[in-house]
């Protein structure tokens, strides 16, 4: 070791001393909520006008909900704990579904891939590269077979997420499986993301255009509130809104925004607000602001009940419920230090828990740099098991409630978010704020924002603009590998399909579809028919998309098969 | 002083995946450190890719990846780029990717990859150093 060499090492400890001791007397940079709220040092009696506790906060299980939809929650049942699986080919999910059911899940949750997503057949040009990269594509009701395999859906409850409009072809595959296997549909159990409005937002806007967003959605809602009364037919996706890198009230109001879209929709129809409304759901995001999490979960309880009774005149309670599912923030992970977002992850799923929280995905470590390993995924359910068993969150409802900084906070929330929701109704209302892209920008401007504040250390995250460390080289658990054996054996296989499907019962089934949707019908019977005679999903989405002026393929590469 | 050339950037994403914060929160925050930007959006395709490239005589390329497409995606651009001589162009790849898969895509003819969390200084500084010199 050189001199010049030893001279540093000495200047570095040093250094490293006089950080120490500046640490020991270090206060906090900032006292905002993630939100961007100042904050008092304590809260106290007199912060809020005063409480009328029957009318604003209430028991849990009591109007306006704002302490929890159960009156005894978690002691009633506990949180499903439902990981995501989406992972190559329907069969490799399927082997990840049973991992897990094995391991001490309780709901099953598959989420499509992008193709999928984007209405694509496996064996479509732009497909055959991407196929099961992000999750699993269900061309055929073939797939759907190999995907529910052995699982008796008569008494699990499966999570759907596919959200685009191929959201109708999901539910169509799910419910003609289950035809085929004999059960009635009607106790079916579960839910389907099916929220094609804000899907635009998450790179799908060739499949999502917005009448056919509408139309699509409300069918697959419209179809279960008929047929399978104990199926959630829509999850409105407020969590892909937050990740976008807005704010905690804006993902409340811009999601109650999506929501009234369908819902006005629904009542177009002629259907009753309390025939449907008791089996609407939110996807929900937790960041890692815990407190900030806990009261905007709380506001937005309250809102929602008051929204449904208020403005739609509801009466049945379970309409007035705000019901919800939480994904822990998957943009408050990093790559870099990867371990550390277990820890965030712990905190996040620990808001959701502390709100009340129906279903909870926690992220896996390793999200910023892979699908999760099968490891990633245990550990990411085991950090659901010890919140649920060891940590005694599940004892008392609502155990934030009464505390004058919640409450506080609660009310800020509940006031941006109707200062949101004003916004919206003077650009025009939601349907306006999309087509004009006026919502666009608001997502553009905030993630902007977002990132200047890690620039310039507004926010602070460890390993990325604070206690930085070199590169990893290496991802601490393994890397999961998407298999390009059991992609290109899918390809084949919808291809073989294909060749030797009955083209008349086929076709048949596709002038059906054709017919139902220029006659404004609800299509999903006719999907649920063409499903079965092999009808595949790009061939069902495109024939719909046709016949409302849009191309056949939404990236505009093939034709449609059909020319009758 | 003689007025110097503004920096020029092409941001895009390739093939189906739609995970676009990223690439509209790059190119804006380029544009504000004073270089032209190009935002070819999602869904291209390779050949379109570096076809806008050398149309538009960009001094950079910058790849916006998240569905673990980088690996299929990366040669299939340097392949168009070496078939339409493309050698004057700083190839950028930022996004969401194992570590393990940095080197791999260095090899095959990533100039530098900046993973999720990186700060925007670093990539400004990255290509004012290596586009001026």
């Amino acid at each position: 070791m050189g001199e010049a060499n030893e001279k540093a090492a000495q200047n570095t400890q040093e250094g490293n001393w006089d950080d120490y001791i500046k640490a020991y007397y270090e206060k906090p940079a900032s006292f905002k909520s993630w939100s961007g709220y100042d904050l008092k040092e304590i809260y106290k009696p007199g912060d809020r006008p005063e409480e009328n506790y029957e009318q604003n906060i209430a028991d849990a299980g009591t109007y306006p909900y704002t302490r929890g939809i159960h009156s005894n929650m978690f002691r009633g049942r506990l949180w499903t704990k439902r990981e995501v699986v989406g992972i190559g080919s329907p069969a490799d999910t399927h082997e990840r579904l049973k991992y897990l059911s094995q391991h001490g899940g309780s709901g099953l949750n598959t989420i499509a891939d992008v193709t999928y997503e984007m209405g694509l057949d496996a064996d479509h040009p732009w497909a055959v590269d991407e196929v099961g990269l992000t999750g699993v594509n269900i061309t055929s009701i073939k797939d759907m077979e190999t995907l529910t395999k052995d699982i008796p859906l008569d008494r699990v409850s499966w999570s759907l997420i596919t959200a685009s409009t191929a959201s109708s072809v999901t539910m169509a595959q799910y419910v003609a499986v289950a035809q085929n296997a004999g059960y009635d549909v009607g106790i079916l159990r579960g839910s389907i993301q099916n929220d094609p409005i804000h899907f635009r937002y998450c790179g799908f806007g060739p499949a999502c255009p917005l009448d056919l967003s509408i139309k699509l959605g409300s069918d697959v809602m419209e179809y279960c509130t008929k047929n399978l009364p104990k199926w959630y037919y829509t999850t409105v996706n407020m969590y892909d809104l937050r990740e976008q890198g807005i704010t905690a009230p804006q993902e409340v109001g811009y999601g109650f925004g999506i929501a009234m879209c369908y819902i006005d929709e629904l009542i177009r129809r002629g259907l009753d607000i309390d025939e449907f409304a008791p089996r609407f759901t939110f996807y929900v995001s937790c960041h890692v602001d815990i407190f900030e999490e806990v009261a905007k979960i709380r506001a937005a309880r309250r809102m929602w009940a008051r929204l449904m009774k208020e403005k739609y005149g509801a009466k049945n309670p379970k309409s007035m419920q705000f019901r919800f599912a939480v994904h822990t923030s998957g943009c408050s992970l990093v790559p870099q230090q990867p371990f550390n977002n277990m820890t965030r992850i712990a905190y996040q799923a620990l808001a959701a828990v502390l709100g009340g929280v129906q279903s909870l995905h926690c992220c896996s470590y390793d999200e910023p740099m892979c699908l999760p390993t099968e490891k990633a995924h245990l550990q990411a359910l085991r950090t659901q098991q010890i919140l649920a068993y060891e940590t005694g969150v599940t004892n008392v409802a609502d155990p934030l409630g009464g505390s004058y900084y919640v409450e506080s906070l609660t009310d800020k929330i509940e006031e941006e978010a109707f200062k949101v929701m004003k916004e919206v109704e003077d650009v025009g209302g939601m349907e306006e704020a999309i087509r004009t892209e006026w919502l666009d920008r608001q997502f553009e401007s905030e993630a902007v924002q977002r990132q200047k504040e890690l620039d310039n250390g507004g926010k602070l995250v460890v390993g990325v603009n604070v206690f930085t460390t070199e590169q990893e080289k290496t991802t601490p658990l393994g890397v999961q590998k998407i298999s390009s054996k059991s992609a290109k054996q899918q390809v084949e296989a919808v291809r073989t399909l294909k060749q030797s499907r009955d083209t008349d019962r086929l076709n048949d089934a596709i002038k059906r579809l054709r017919d139902d949707t220029n006659d404004s019908k609800n299509v999903i019977p006719a999907m649920i028919e063409a499903t079965r005679a092999s009808g595949t999903t790009g061939e069902l989405l495109g024939t719909v998309r046709e016949v409302f002026g849009y191309p056949y393929d939404p990236m505009e590469t093939i034709k449609s098969p059909f020319n009758f | 002083m003689a007025t110097k050339k503004k920096i020029k950037v092409l941001v895009t994403k390739v093939g189906l995946d739609g995970h676009d914060r990223g690439a509209k929160v790059v190119s804006s925050l380029l544009k504000e450190a004073g270089m032209e930007v190009i935002y070819l959006g999602m869904f291209q395709r390779p050949e379109g890719i570096v076809k806008a490239a050398i149309d538009e005589d960009v001094d950079v390329i910058g790849l916006s990846y998240l569905s673990g497409e980088h690996l299929i995606f990366t040669p299939k651009i340097v392949e168009e780029m070496k078939k339409n001589s493309v050698d004057d162009v700083l190839l950028l790849a930022g996004g969401t990717f194992p570590a393990e898969d940095i080197p791999t895509m260095e090899e095959m003819g990533i100039d530098k990859v900046f993973r999720a969390g990186s700060l925007t200084a670093s990539i400004v500084d990255y290509i004012k150093t290596n586009v001026e010199e």
